[in-house]
């Protein structure tokens, strides 16, 4: 089903990505660690699609999902992108789409689209650190939070990490005082990140649970993210990843959010 | 709208102790079910990954054969006390079935949504399609869809200037989900993806008014009888002949440069509310041709949009006419931010400018009822979520300084899983004078609860 397709294209990346990791490693400079962390975690391939699903878990142990598309193109590599979520489940939630213009550097631009309204709904720019969906996640874990929002410092490394720890430069706008991240040296993936609350205990832990070769990018399959006041989580899983699949622009525009573009939603292989 | 006559209360609430023992055995049911499955998942399974949580594999969702959502739905609502216009207590006693499908295709999709409702005020059981449609894209850049639909535009919360699509204003002042303030219509819509910019057009061939206030749910005040009213049989305004000329037509032009949303709109067709009189005093809807304009952008930490639209009478251009609506401006401004994590706020200024004042207030049969000349509205939503957005409050406070009346909407939303959710909310009327906009509303004001489940 994935076929292994090299394009010229993804190679280029390829070797980006490479020289990346191979600049960060002999200095261990913070900022160049979170950069190449930064373009593992969010722009493999030039663009790229997922399905998802979401299982929500309160503290009472009661559960939700959610069951959703997501298609992903890089404007420009570690730069600004477009994401577009369409939702299949659960029925109440089948048919909304959420289209995201990232900007680095300045506010994102986002809107959802209520079918049973036929509403496009522009959401404001300040909510990105509340609940994406009723997840525990929060929009900017979707969309990746902008690198130069933080101050970022090497505080250890060891045999299989690079373990940082990042301040807030506006702290008003964000709920923790600061957060620690385990960055794989092998793929520069995330793969546990700790937030700080301002009485200084760790209130929200994202970890990496598995992770998979696709088409030669390392691809986070599944992660959790927990809520440790609240005793909530929620655990993500990625199937039918495929990166480099030539979407045009016209797939994140608001057209898309009428009518879902199948050729792209549609699991690739499938006719 | 029911054009039943009214007096059947008995009936009435038979029904609605039905409608009531149905949604407490429903909930019990399902609510000891879901417990069930909970605890279930929890003790045979670590991670609740296993499949059988979702009813079916990863496959499941792009197998061959439709797949059917929808739900079930029970919904009361109740004035304080009667309204001695309408004569009984009742706003809403509602028992809905949704079932909802879609079918895709290489080159054609289609979808329906339809709903059976037992409906206690109205005394009758109504089969209602919301969607039936057929979409497909004869160009790379032409997206067609036709048939039965529910269309929006424009950029106003709770307020519409350029947006003439049906409402359901009934529904909306009884309580009923948001999703019922807009109605469906039988309409042909294209939307052309241009390199410059992109235009809707909707042509809807027959008419399609809001559902307005007949008197058999809810009172209105009438300049007439000078006083609140309810007439029976219900109020019925008369629709125009059908025809090409008599169809509504609807344009929008928009583009997004750079985040700022920009959209030109058109309208040709008629007043939405039998505002009119014919020659017999009869309620009518006159003709009405709009054109606008709207800007949305995020601004500071929010979104702020701004929104005009003016309305010509094409059946009384200069106003002279007492048995005719008179042209009017209509200007919106809004401003919406989070307030504080989890909390939303919405402030928006709506104005409504009537043209030809003197000649509206000269010639008017009623001219101590007749609408101040500027009309200004303020409106606030606030809105908080909680408990991953599984609880959400919101409320929303429409204040006229001009008219010195408000209405006032608190409702709580409870999503307790993923197949059930409840809402409870009250619809609060108010003003100095009986003929303002929601001063008339006064005795309507209600309590509203639904219960609501998935499948």
């Amino acid at each position: 089903m994935l076929r292994m397709i090299f394009r010229p294209g993804s190679l280029a990346v390829l070797c980006l990505v490479a020289a990346g990791n191979l600049a960060a490693e002999p200095t261990g400079d913070a900022d160049s660690i979170v950069r190449s962390s930064n373009l593992a975690a969010y722009y493999a391939g030039q663009d790229g699609r997922a399905e998802a699903r979401m299982i929500i878990r309160d503290a009472q142990g009661r559960e939700q999902r959610r069951q959703f598309t997501i298609l992903r193109q890089d404007v420009e590599e570690g730069g600004d992108q477009k994401f577009l979520v369409v939702f299949s489940r659960p029925s109440d939630v089948r048919g909304t789409a959420y289209l995201v213009d990232k900007h680095v550097g300045r506010d994102d631009d986002r809107w959802l689209y209520l079918p049973g309204l036929d509403l496009v709904k522009r959401i404001s720019a300040g909510d990105k650190r509340t609940s994406f969906v009723g997840a525990h996640y929060f929009y900017e874990d979707v969309s990746g939070r902008g690198i130069t929002e933080d101050s970022h410092e090497l505080v250890e490394t060891t045999d299989r990490y690079f373990i940082l720890k990042h301040l807030p430069k506006k702290a008003a706008e964000v709920e923790f005082s600061s957060y620690v991240t385990w960055i794989d040296r092998a793929t520069f993936l995330p793969m546990k990140i700790e937030y700080t609350n301002s009485s200084g205990n760790v209130y929200r832990r994202v970890e990496v649970l598995e992770t998979e070769e696709v088409q030669g990018y390392p691809t986070v399959t599944r992660s959790r993210v927990q809520d440790l006041a609240s005793g909530g989580e929620t655990t993500i899983e990625f199937r039918f990843v495929a990166y480099d699949i030539g979407m045009p622009d016209a797939v994140f525009t608001e057209r898309s959010l009428r009518n879902p573009p199948q050729r792209w939603l549609k699991r690739p292989g499938k006719d | 709208m029911s054009n039943h006559p009214e007096g059947r209360a008995g009936q009435g609430s038979l029904r609605c102790m039905a409608v009531l023992l149905l949604c407490i055995v429903m909930s019990s049911t399902g609510l000891a079910q879901d417990a069930a499955q909970n605890a279930g998942q929890n003790a045979g399974q670590e991670d609740g990954w296993d499949d059988d949580g979702w009813g079916d594999d990863w496959d499941g969702e792009n197998s061959a054969g439709l797949v059917w959502t929808g739900f079930l739905e029970g919904g009361v609502g109740s004035r304080w006390k009667s309204d001695p216009q309408v004569g009984r207590k009742g706003t809403l006693q509602d028992l809905r079935v949704r079932a909802k499908t879609e079918w895709v295709g290489d080159s054609l999709s289609a979808g329906f949504i339809g709903e059976l409702l037992l409906d206690g005020i109205a005394d009758e059981v109504d089969v209602e399609i919301r969607d039936l449609t057929l979409s497909f894209s004869p160009t790379d850049r032409l997206d067609t869809k036709l048939g039965r639909q529910v269309l929006t535009w424009g950029t106003g919360d709770l307020l519409f200037l350029n947006d003439l699509f049906p409402k359901d204003w009934v529904s909306f002042f009884a309580g009923r989900d948001d999703e019922y303030l807009k109605a469906p219509s039988n309409t042909a819509r294209l939307t052309f993806y241009g390199g410059l910019a992109n235009i809707d057009f909707a042509w809807t061939p027959d008419f399609e008014p809001d559902t307005y206030l007949t008197g058999e749910r809810f009172s209105f005040f009438s300049p007439a009888a000078g006083d609140l009213v309810a007439p029976d049989p219900p109020l019925n305004g008369i629709e125009p002949d059908g025809g090409f000329g008599n169809g509504e037509f609807a344009v929008r032009v928009f583009r997004t440069i750079r985040g700022v949303e920009y959209a030109l709109y058109g309208y040709r067709g008629f007043f939405k509310q039998p505002t009119a009189l014919t020659p017999e005093r009869q309620p009518t809807f006159s003709r009405m041709t709009a054109f606008g304009g709207s800007v949305r952008r995020s601004w500071g930490p929010g979104l702020i949009n701004s929104e005009f639209a003016q309305y010509i009478s094409r059946d009384d251009r200069n106003g002279t006419n007492p048995l005719i609506p008179n042209s009017q401006l209509r200007f919106l401004l809004g401003y919406e931010w989070e307030l504080m994590t989890n909390l939303t706020a919405g402030v928006q200024y709506y104005l409504e400018w009537t043209r030809d004042y003197s000649e509206l207030v000269a010639n008017s049969p009623f001219p101590q009822f007749e609408p101040d000349q500027y009309r200004h509205l303020v409106t606030t939503r606030l809105s908080y979520r909680a408990w991953q957005d599984k609880l959400v409050a919101t409320i929303f406070v429409f204040y006229s300084p001009s008219d010195s009346d408000y209405y006032l909407l608190p409702k709580l939303t409870y999503r307790y899983s993923d197949q059930w959710s409840f809402t409870a909310g009250l619809n609060l009327f108010g003003g100095r004078k009986i003929q303002t906009f929601f001063g008339q509303f006064e005795d309507n004001g209600n309590v509203y609860a639904r219960v609501r489940y998935h499948y």
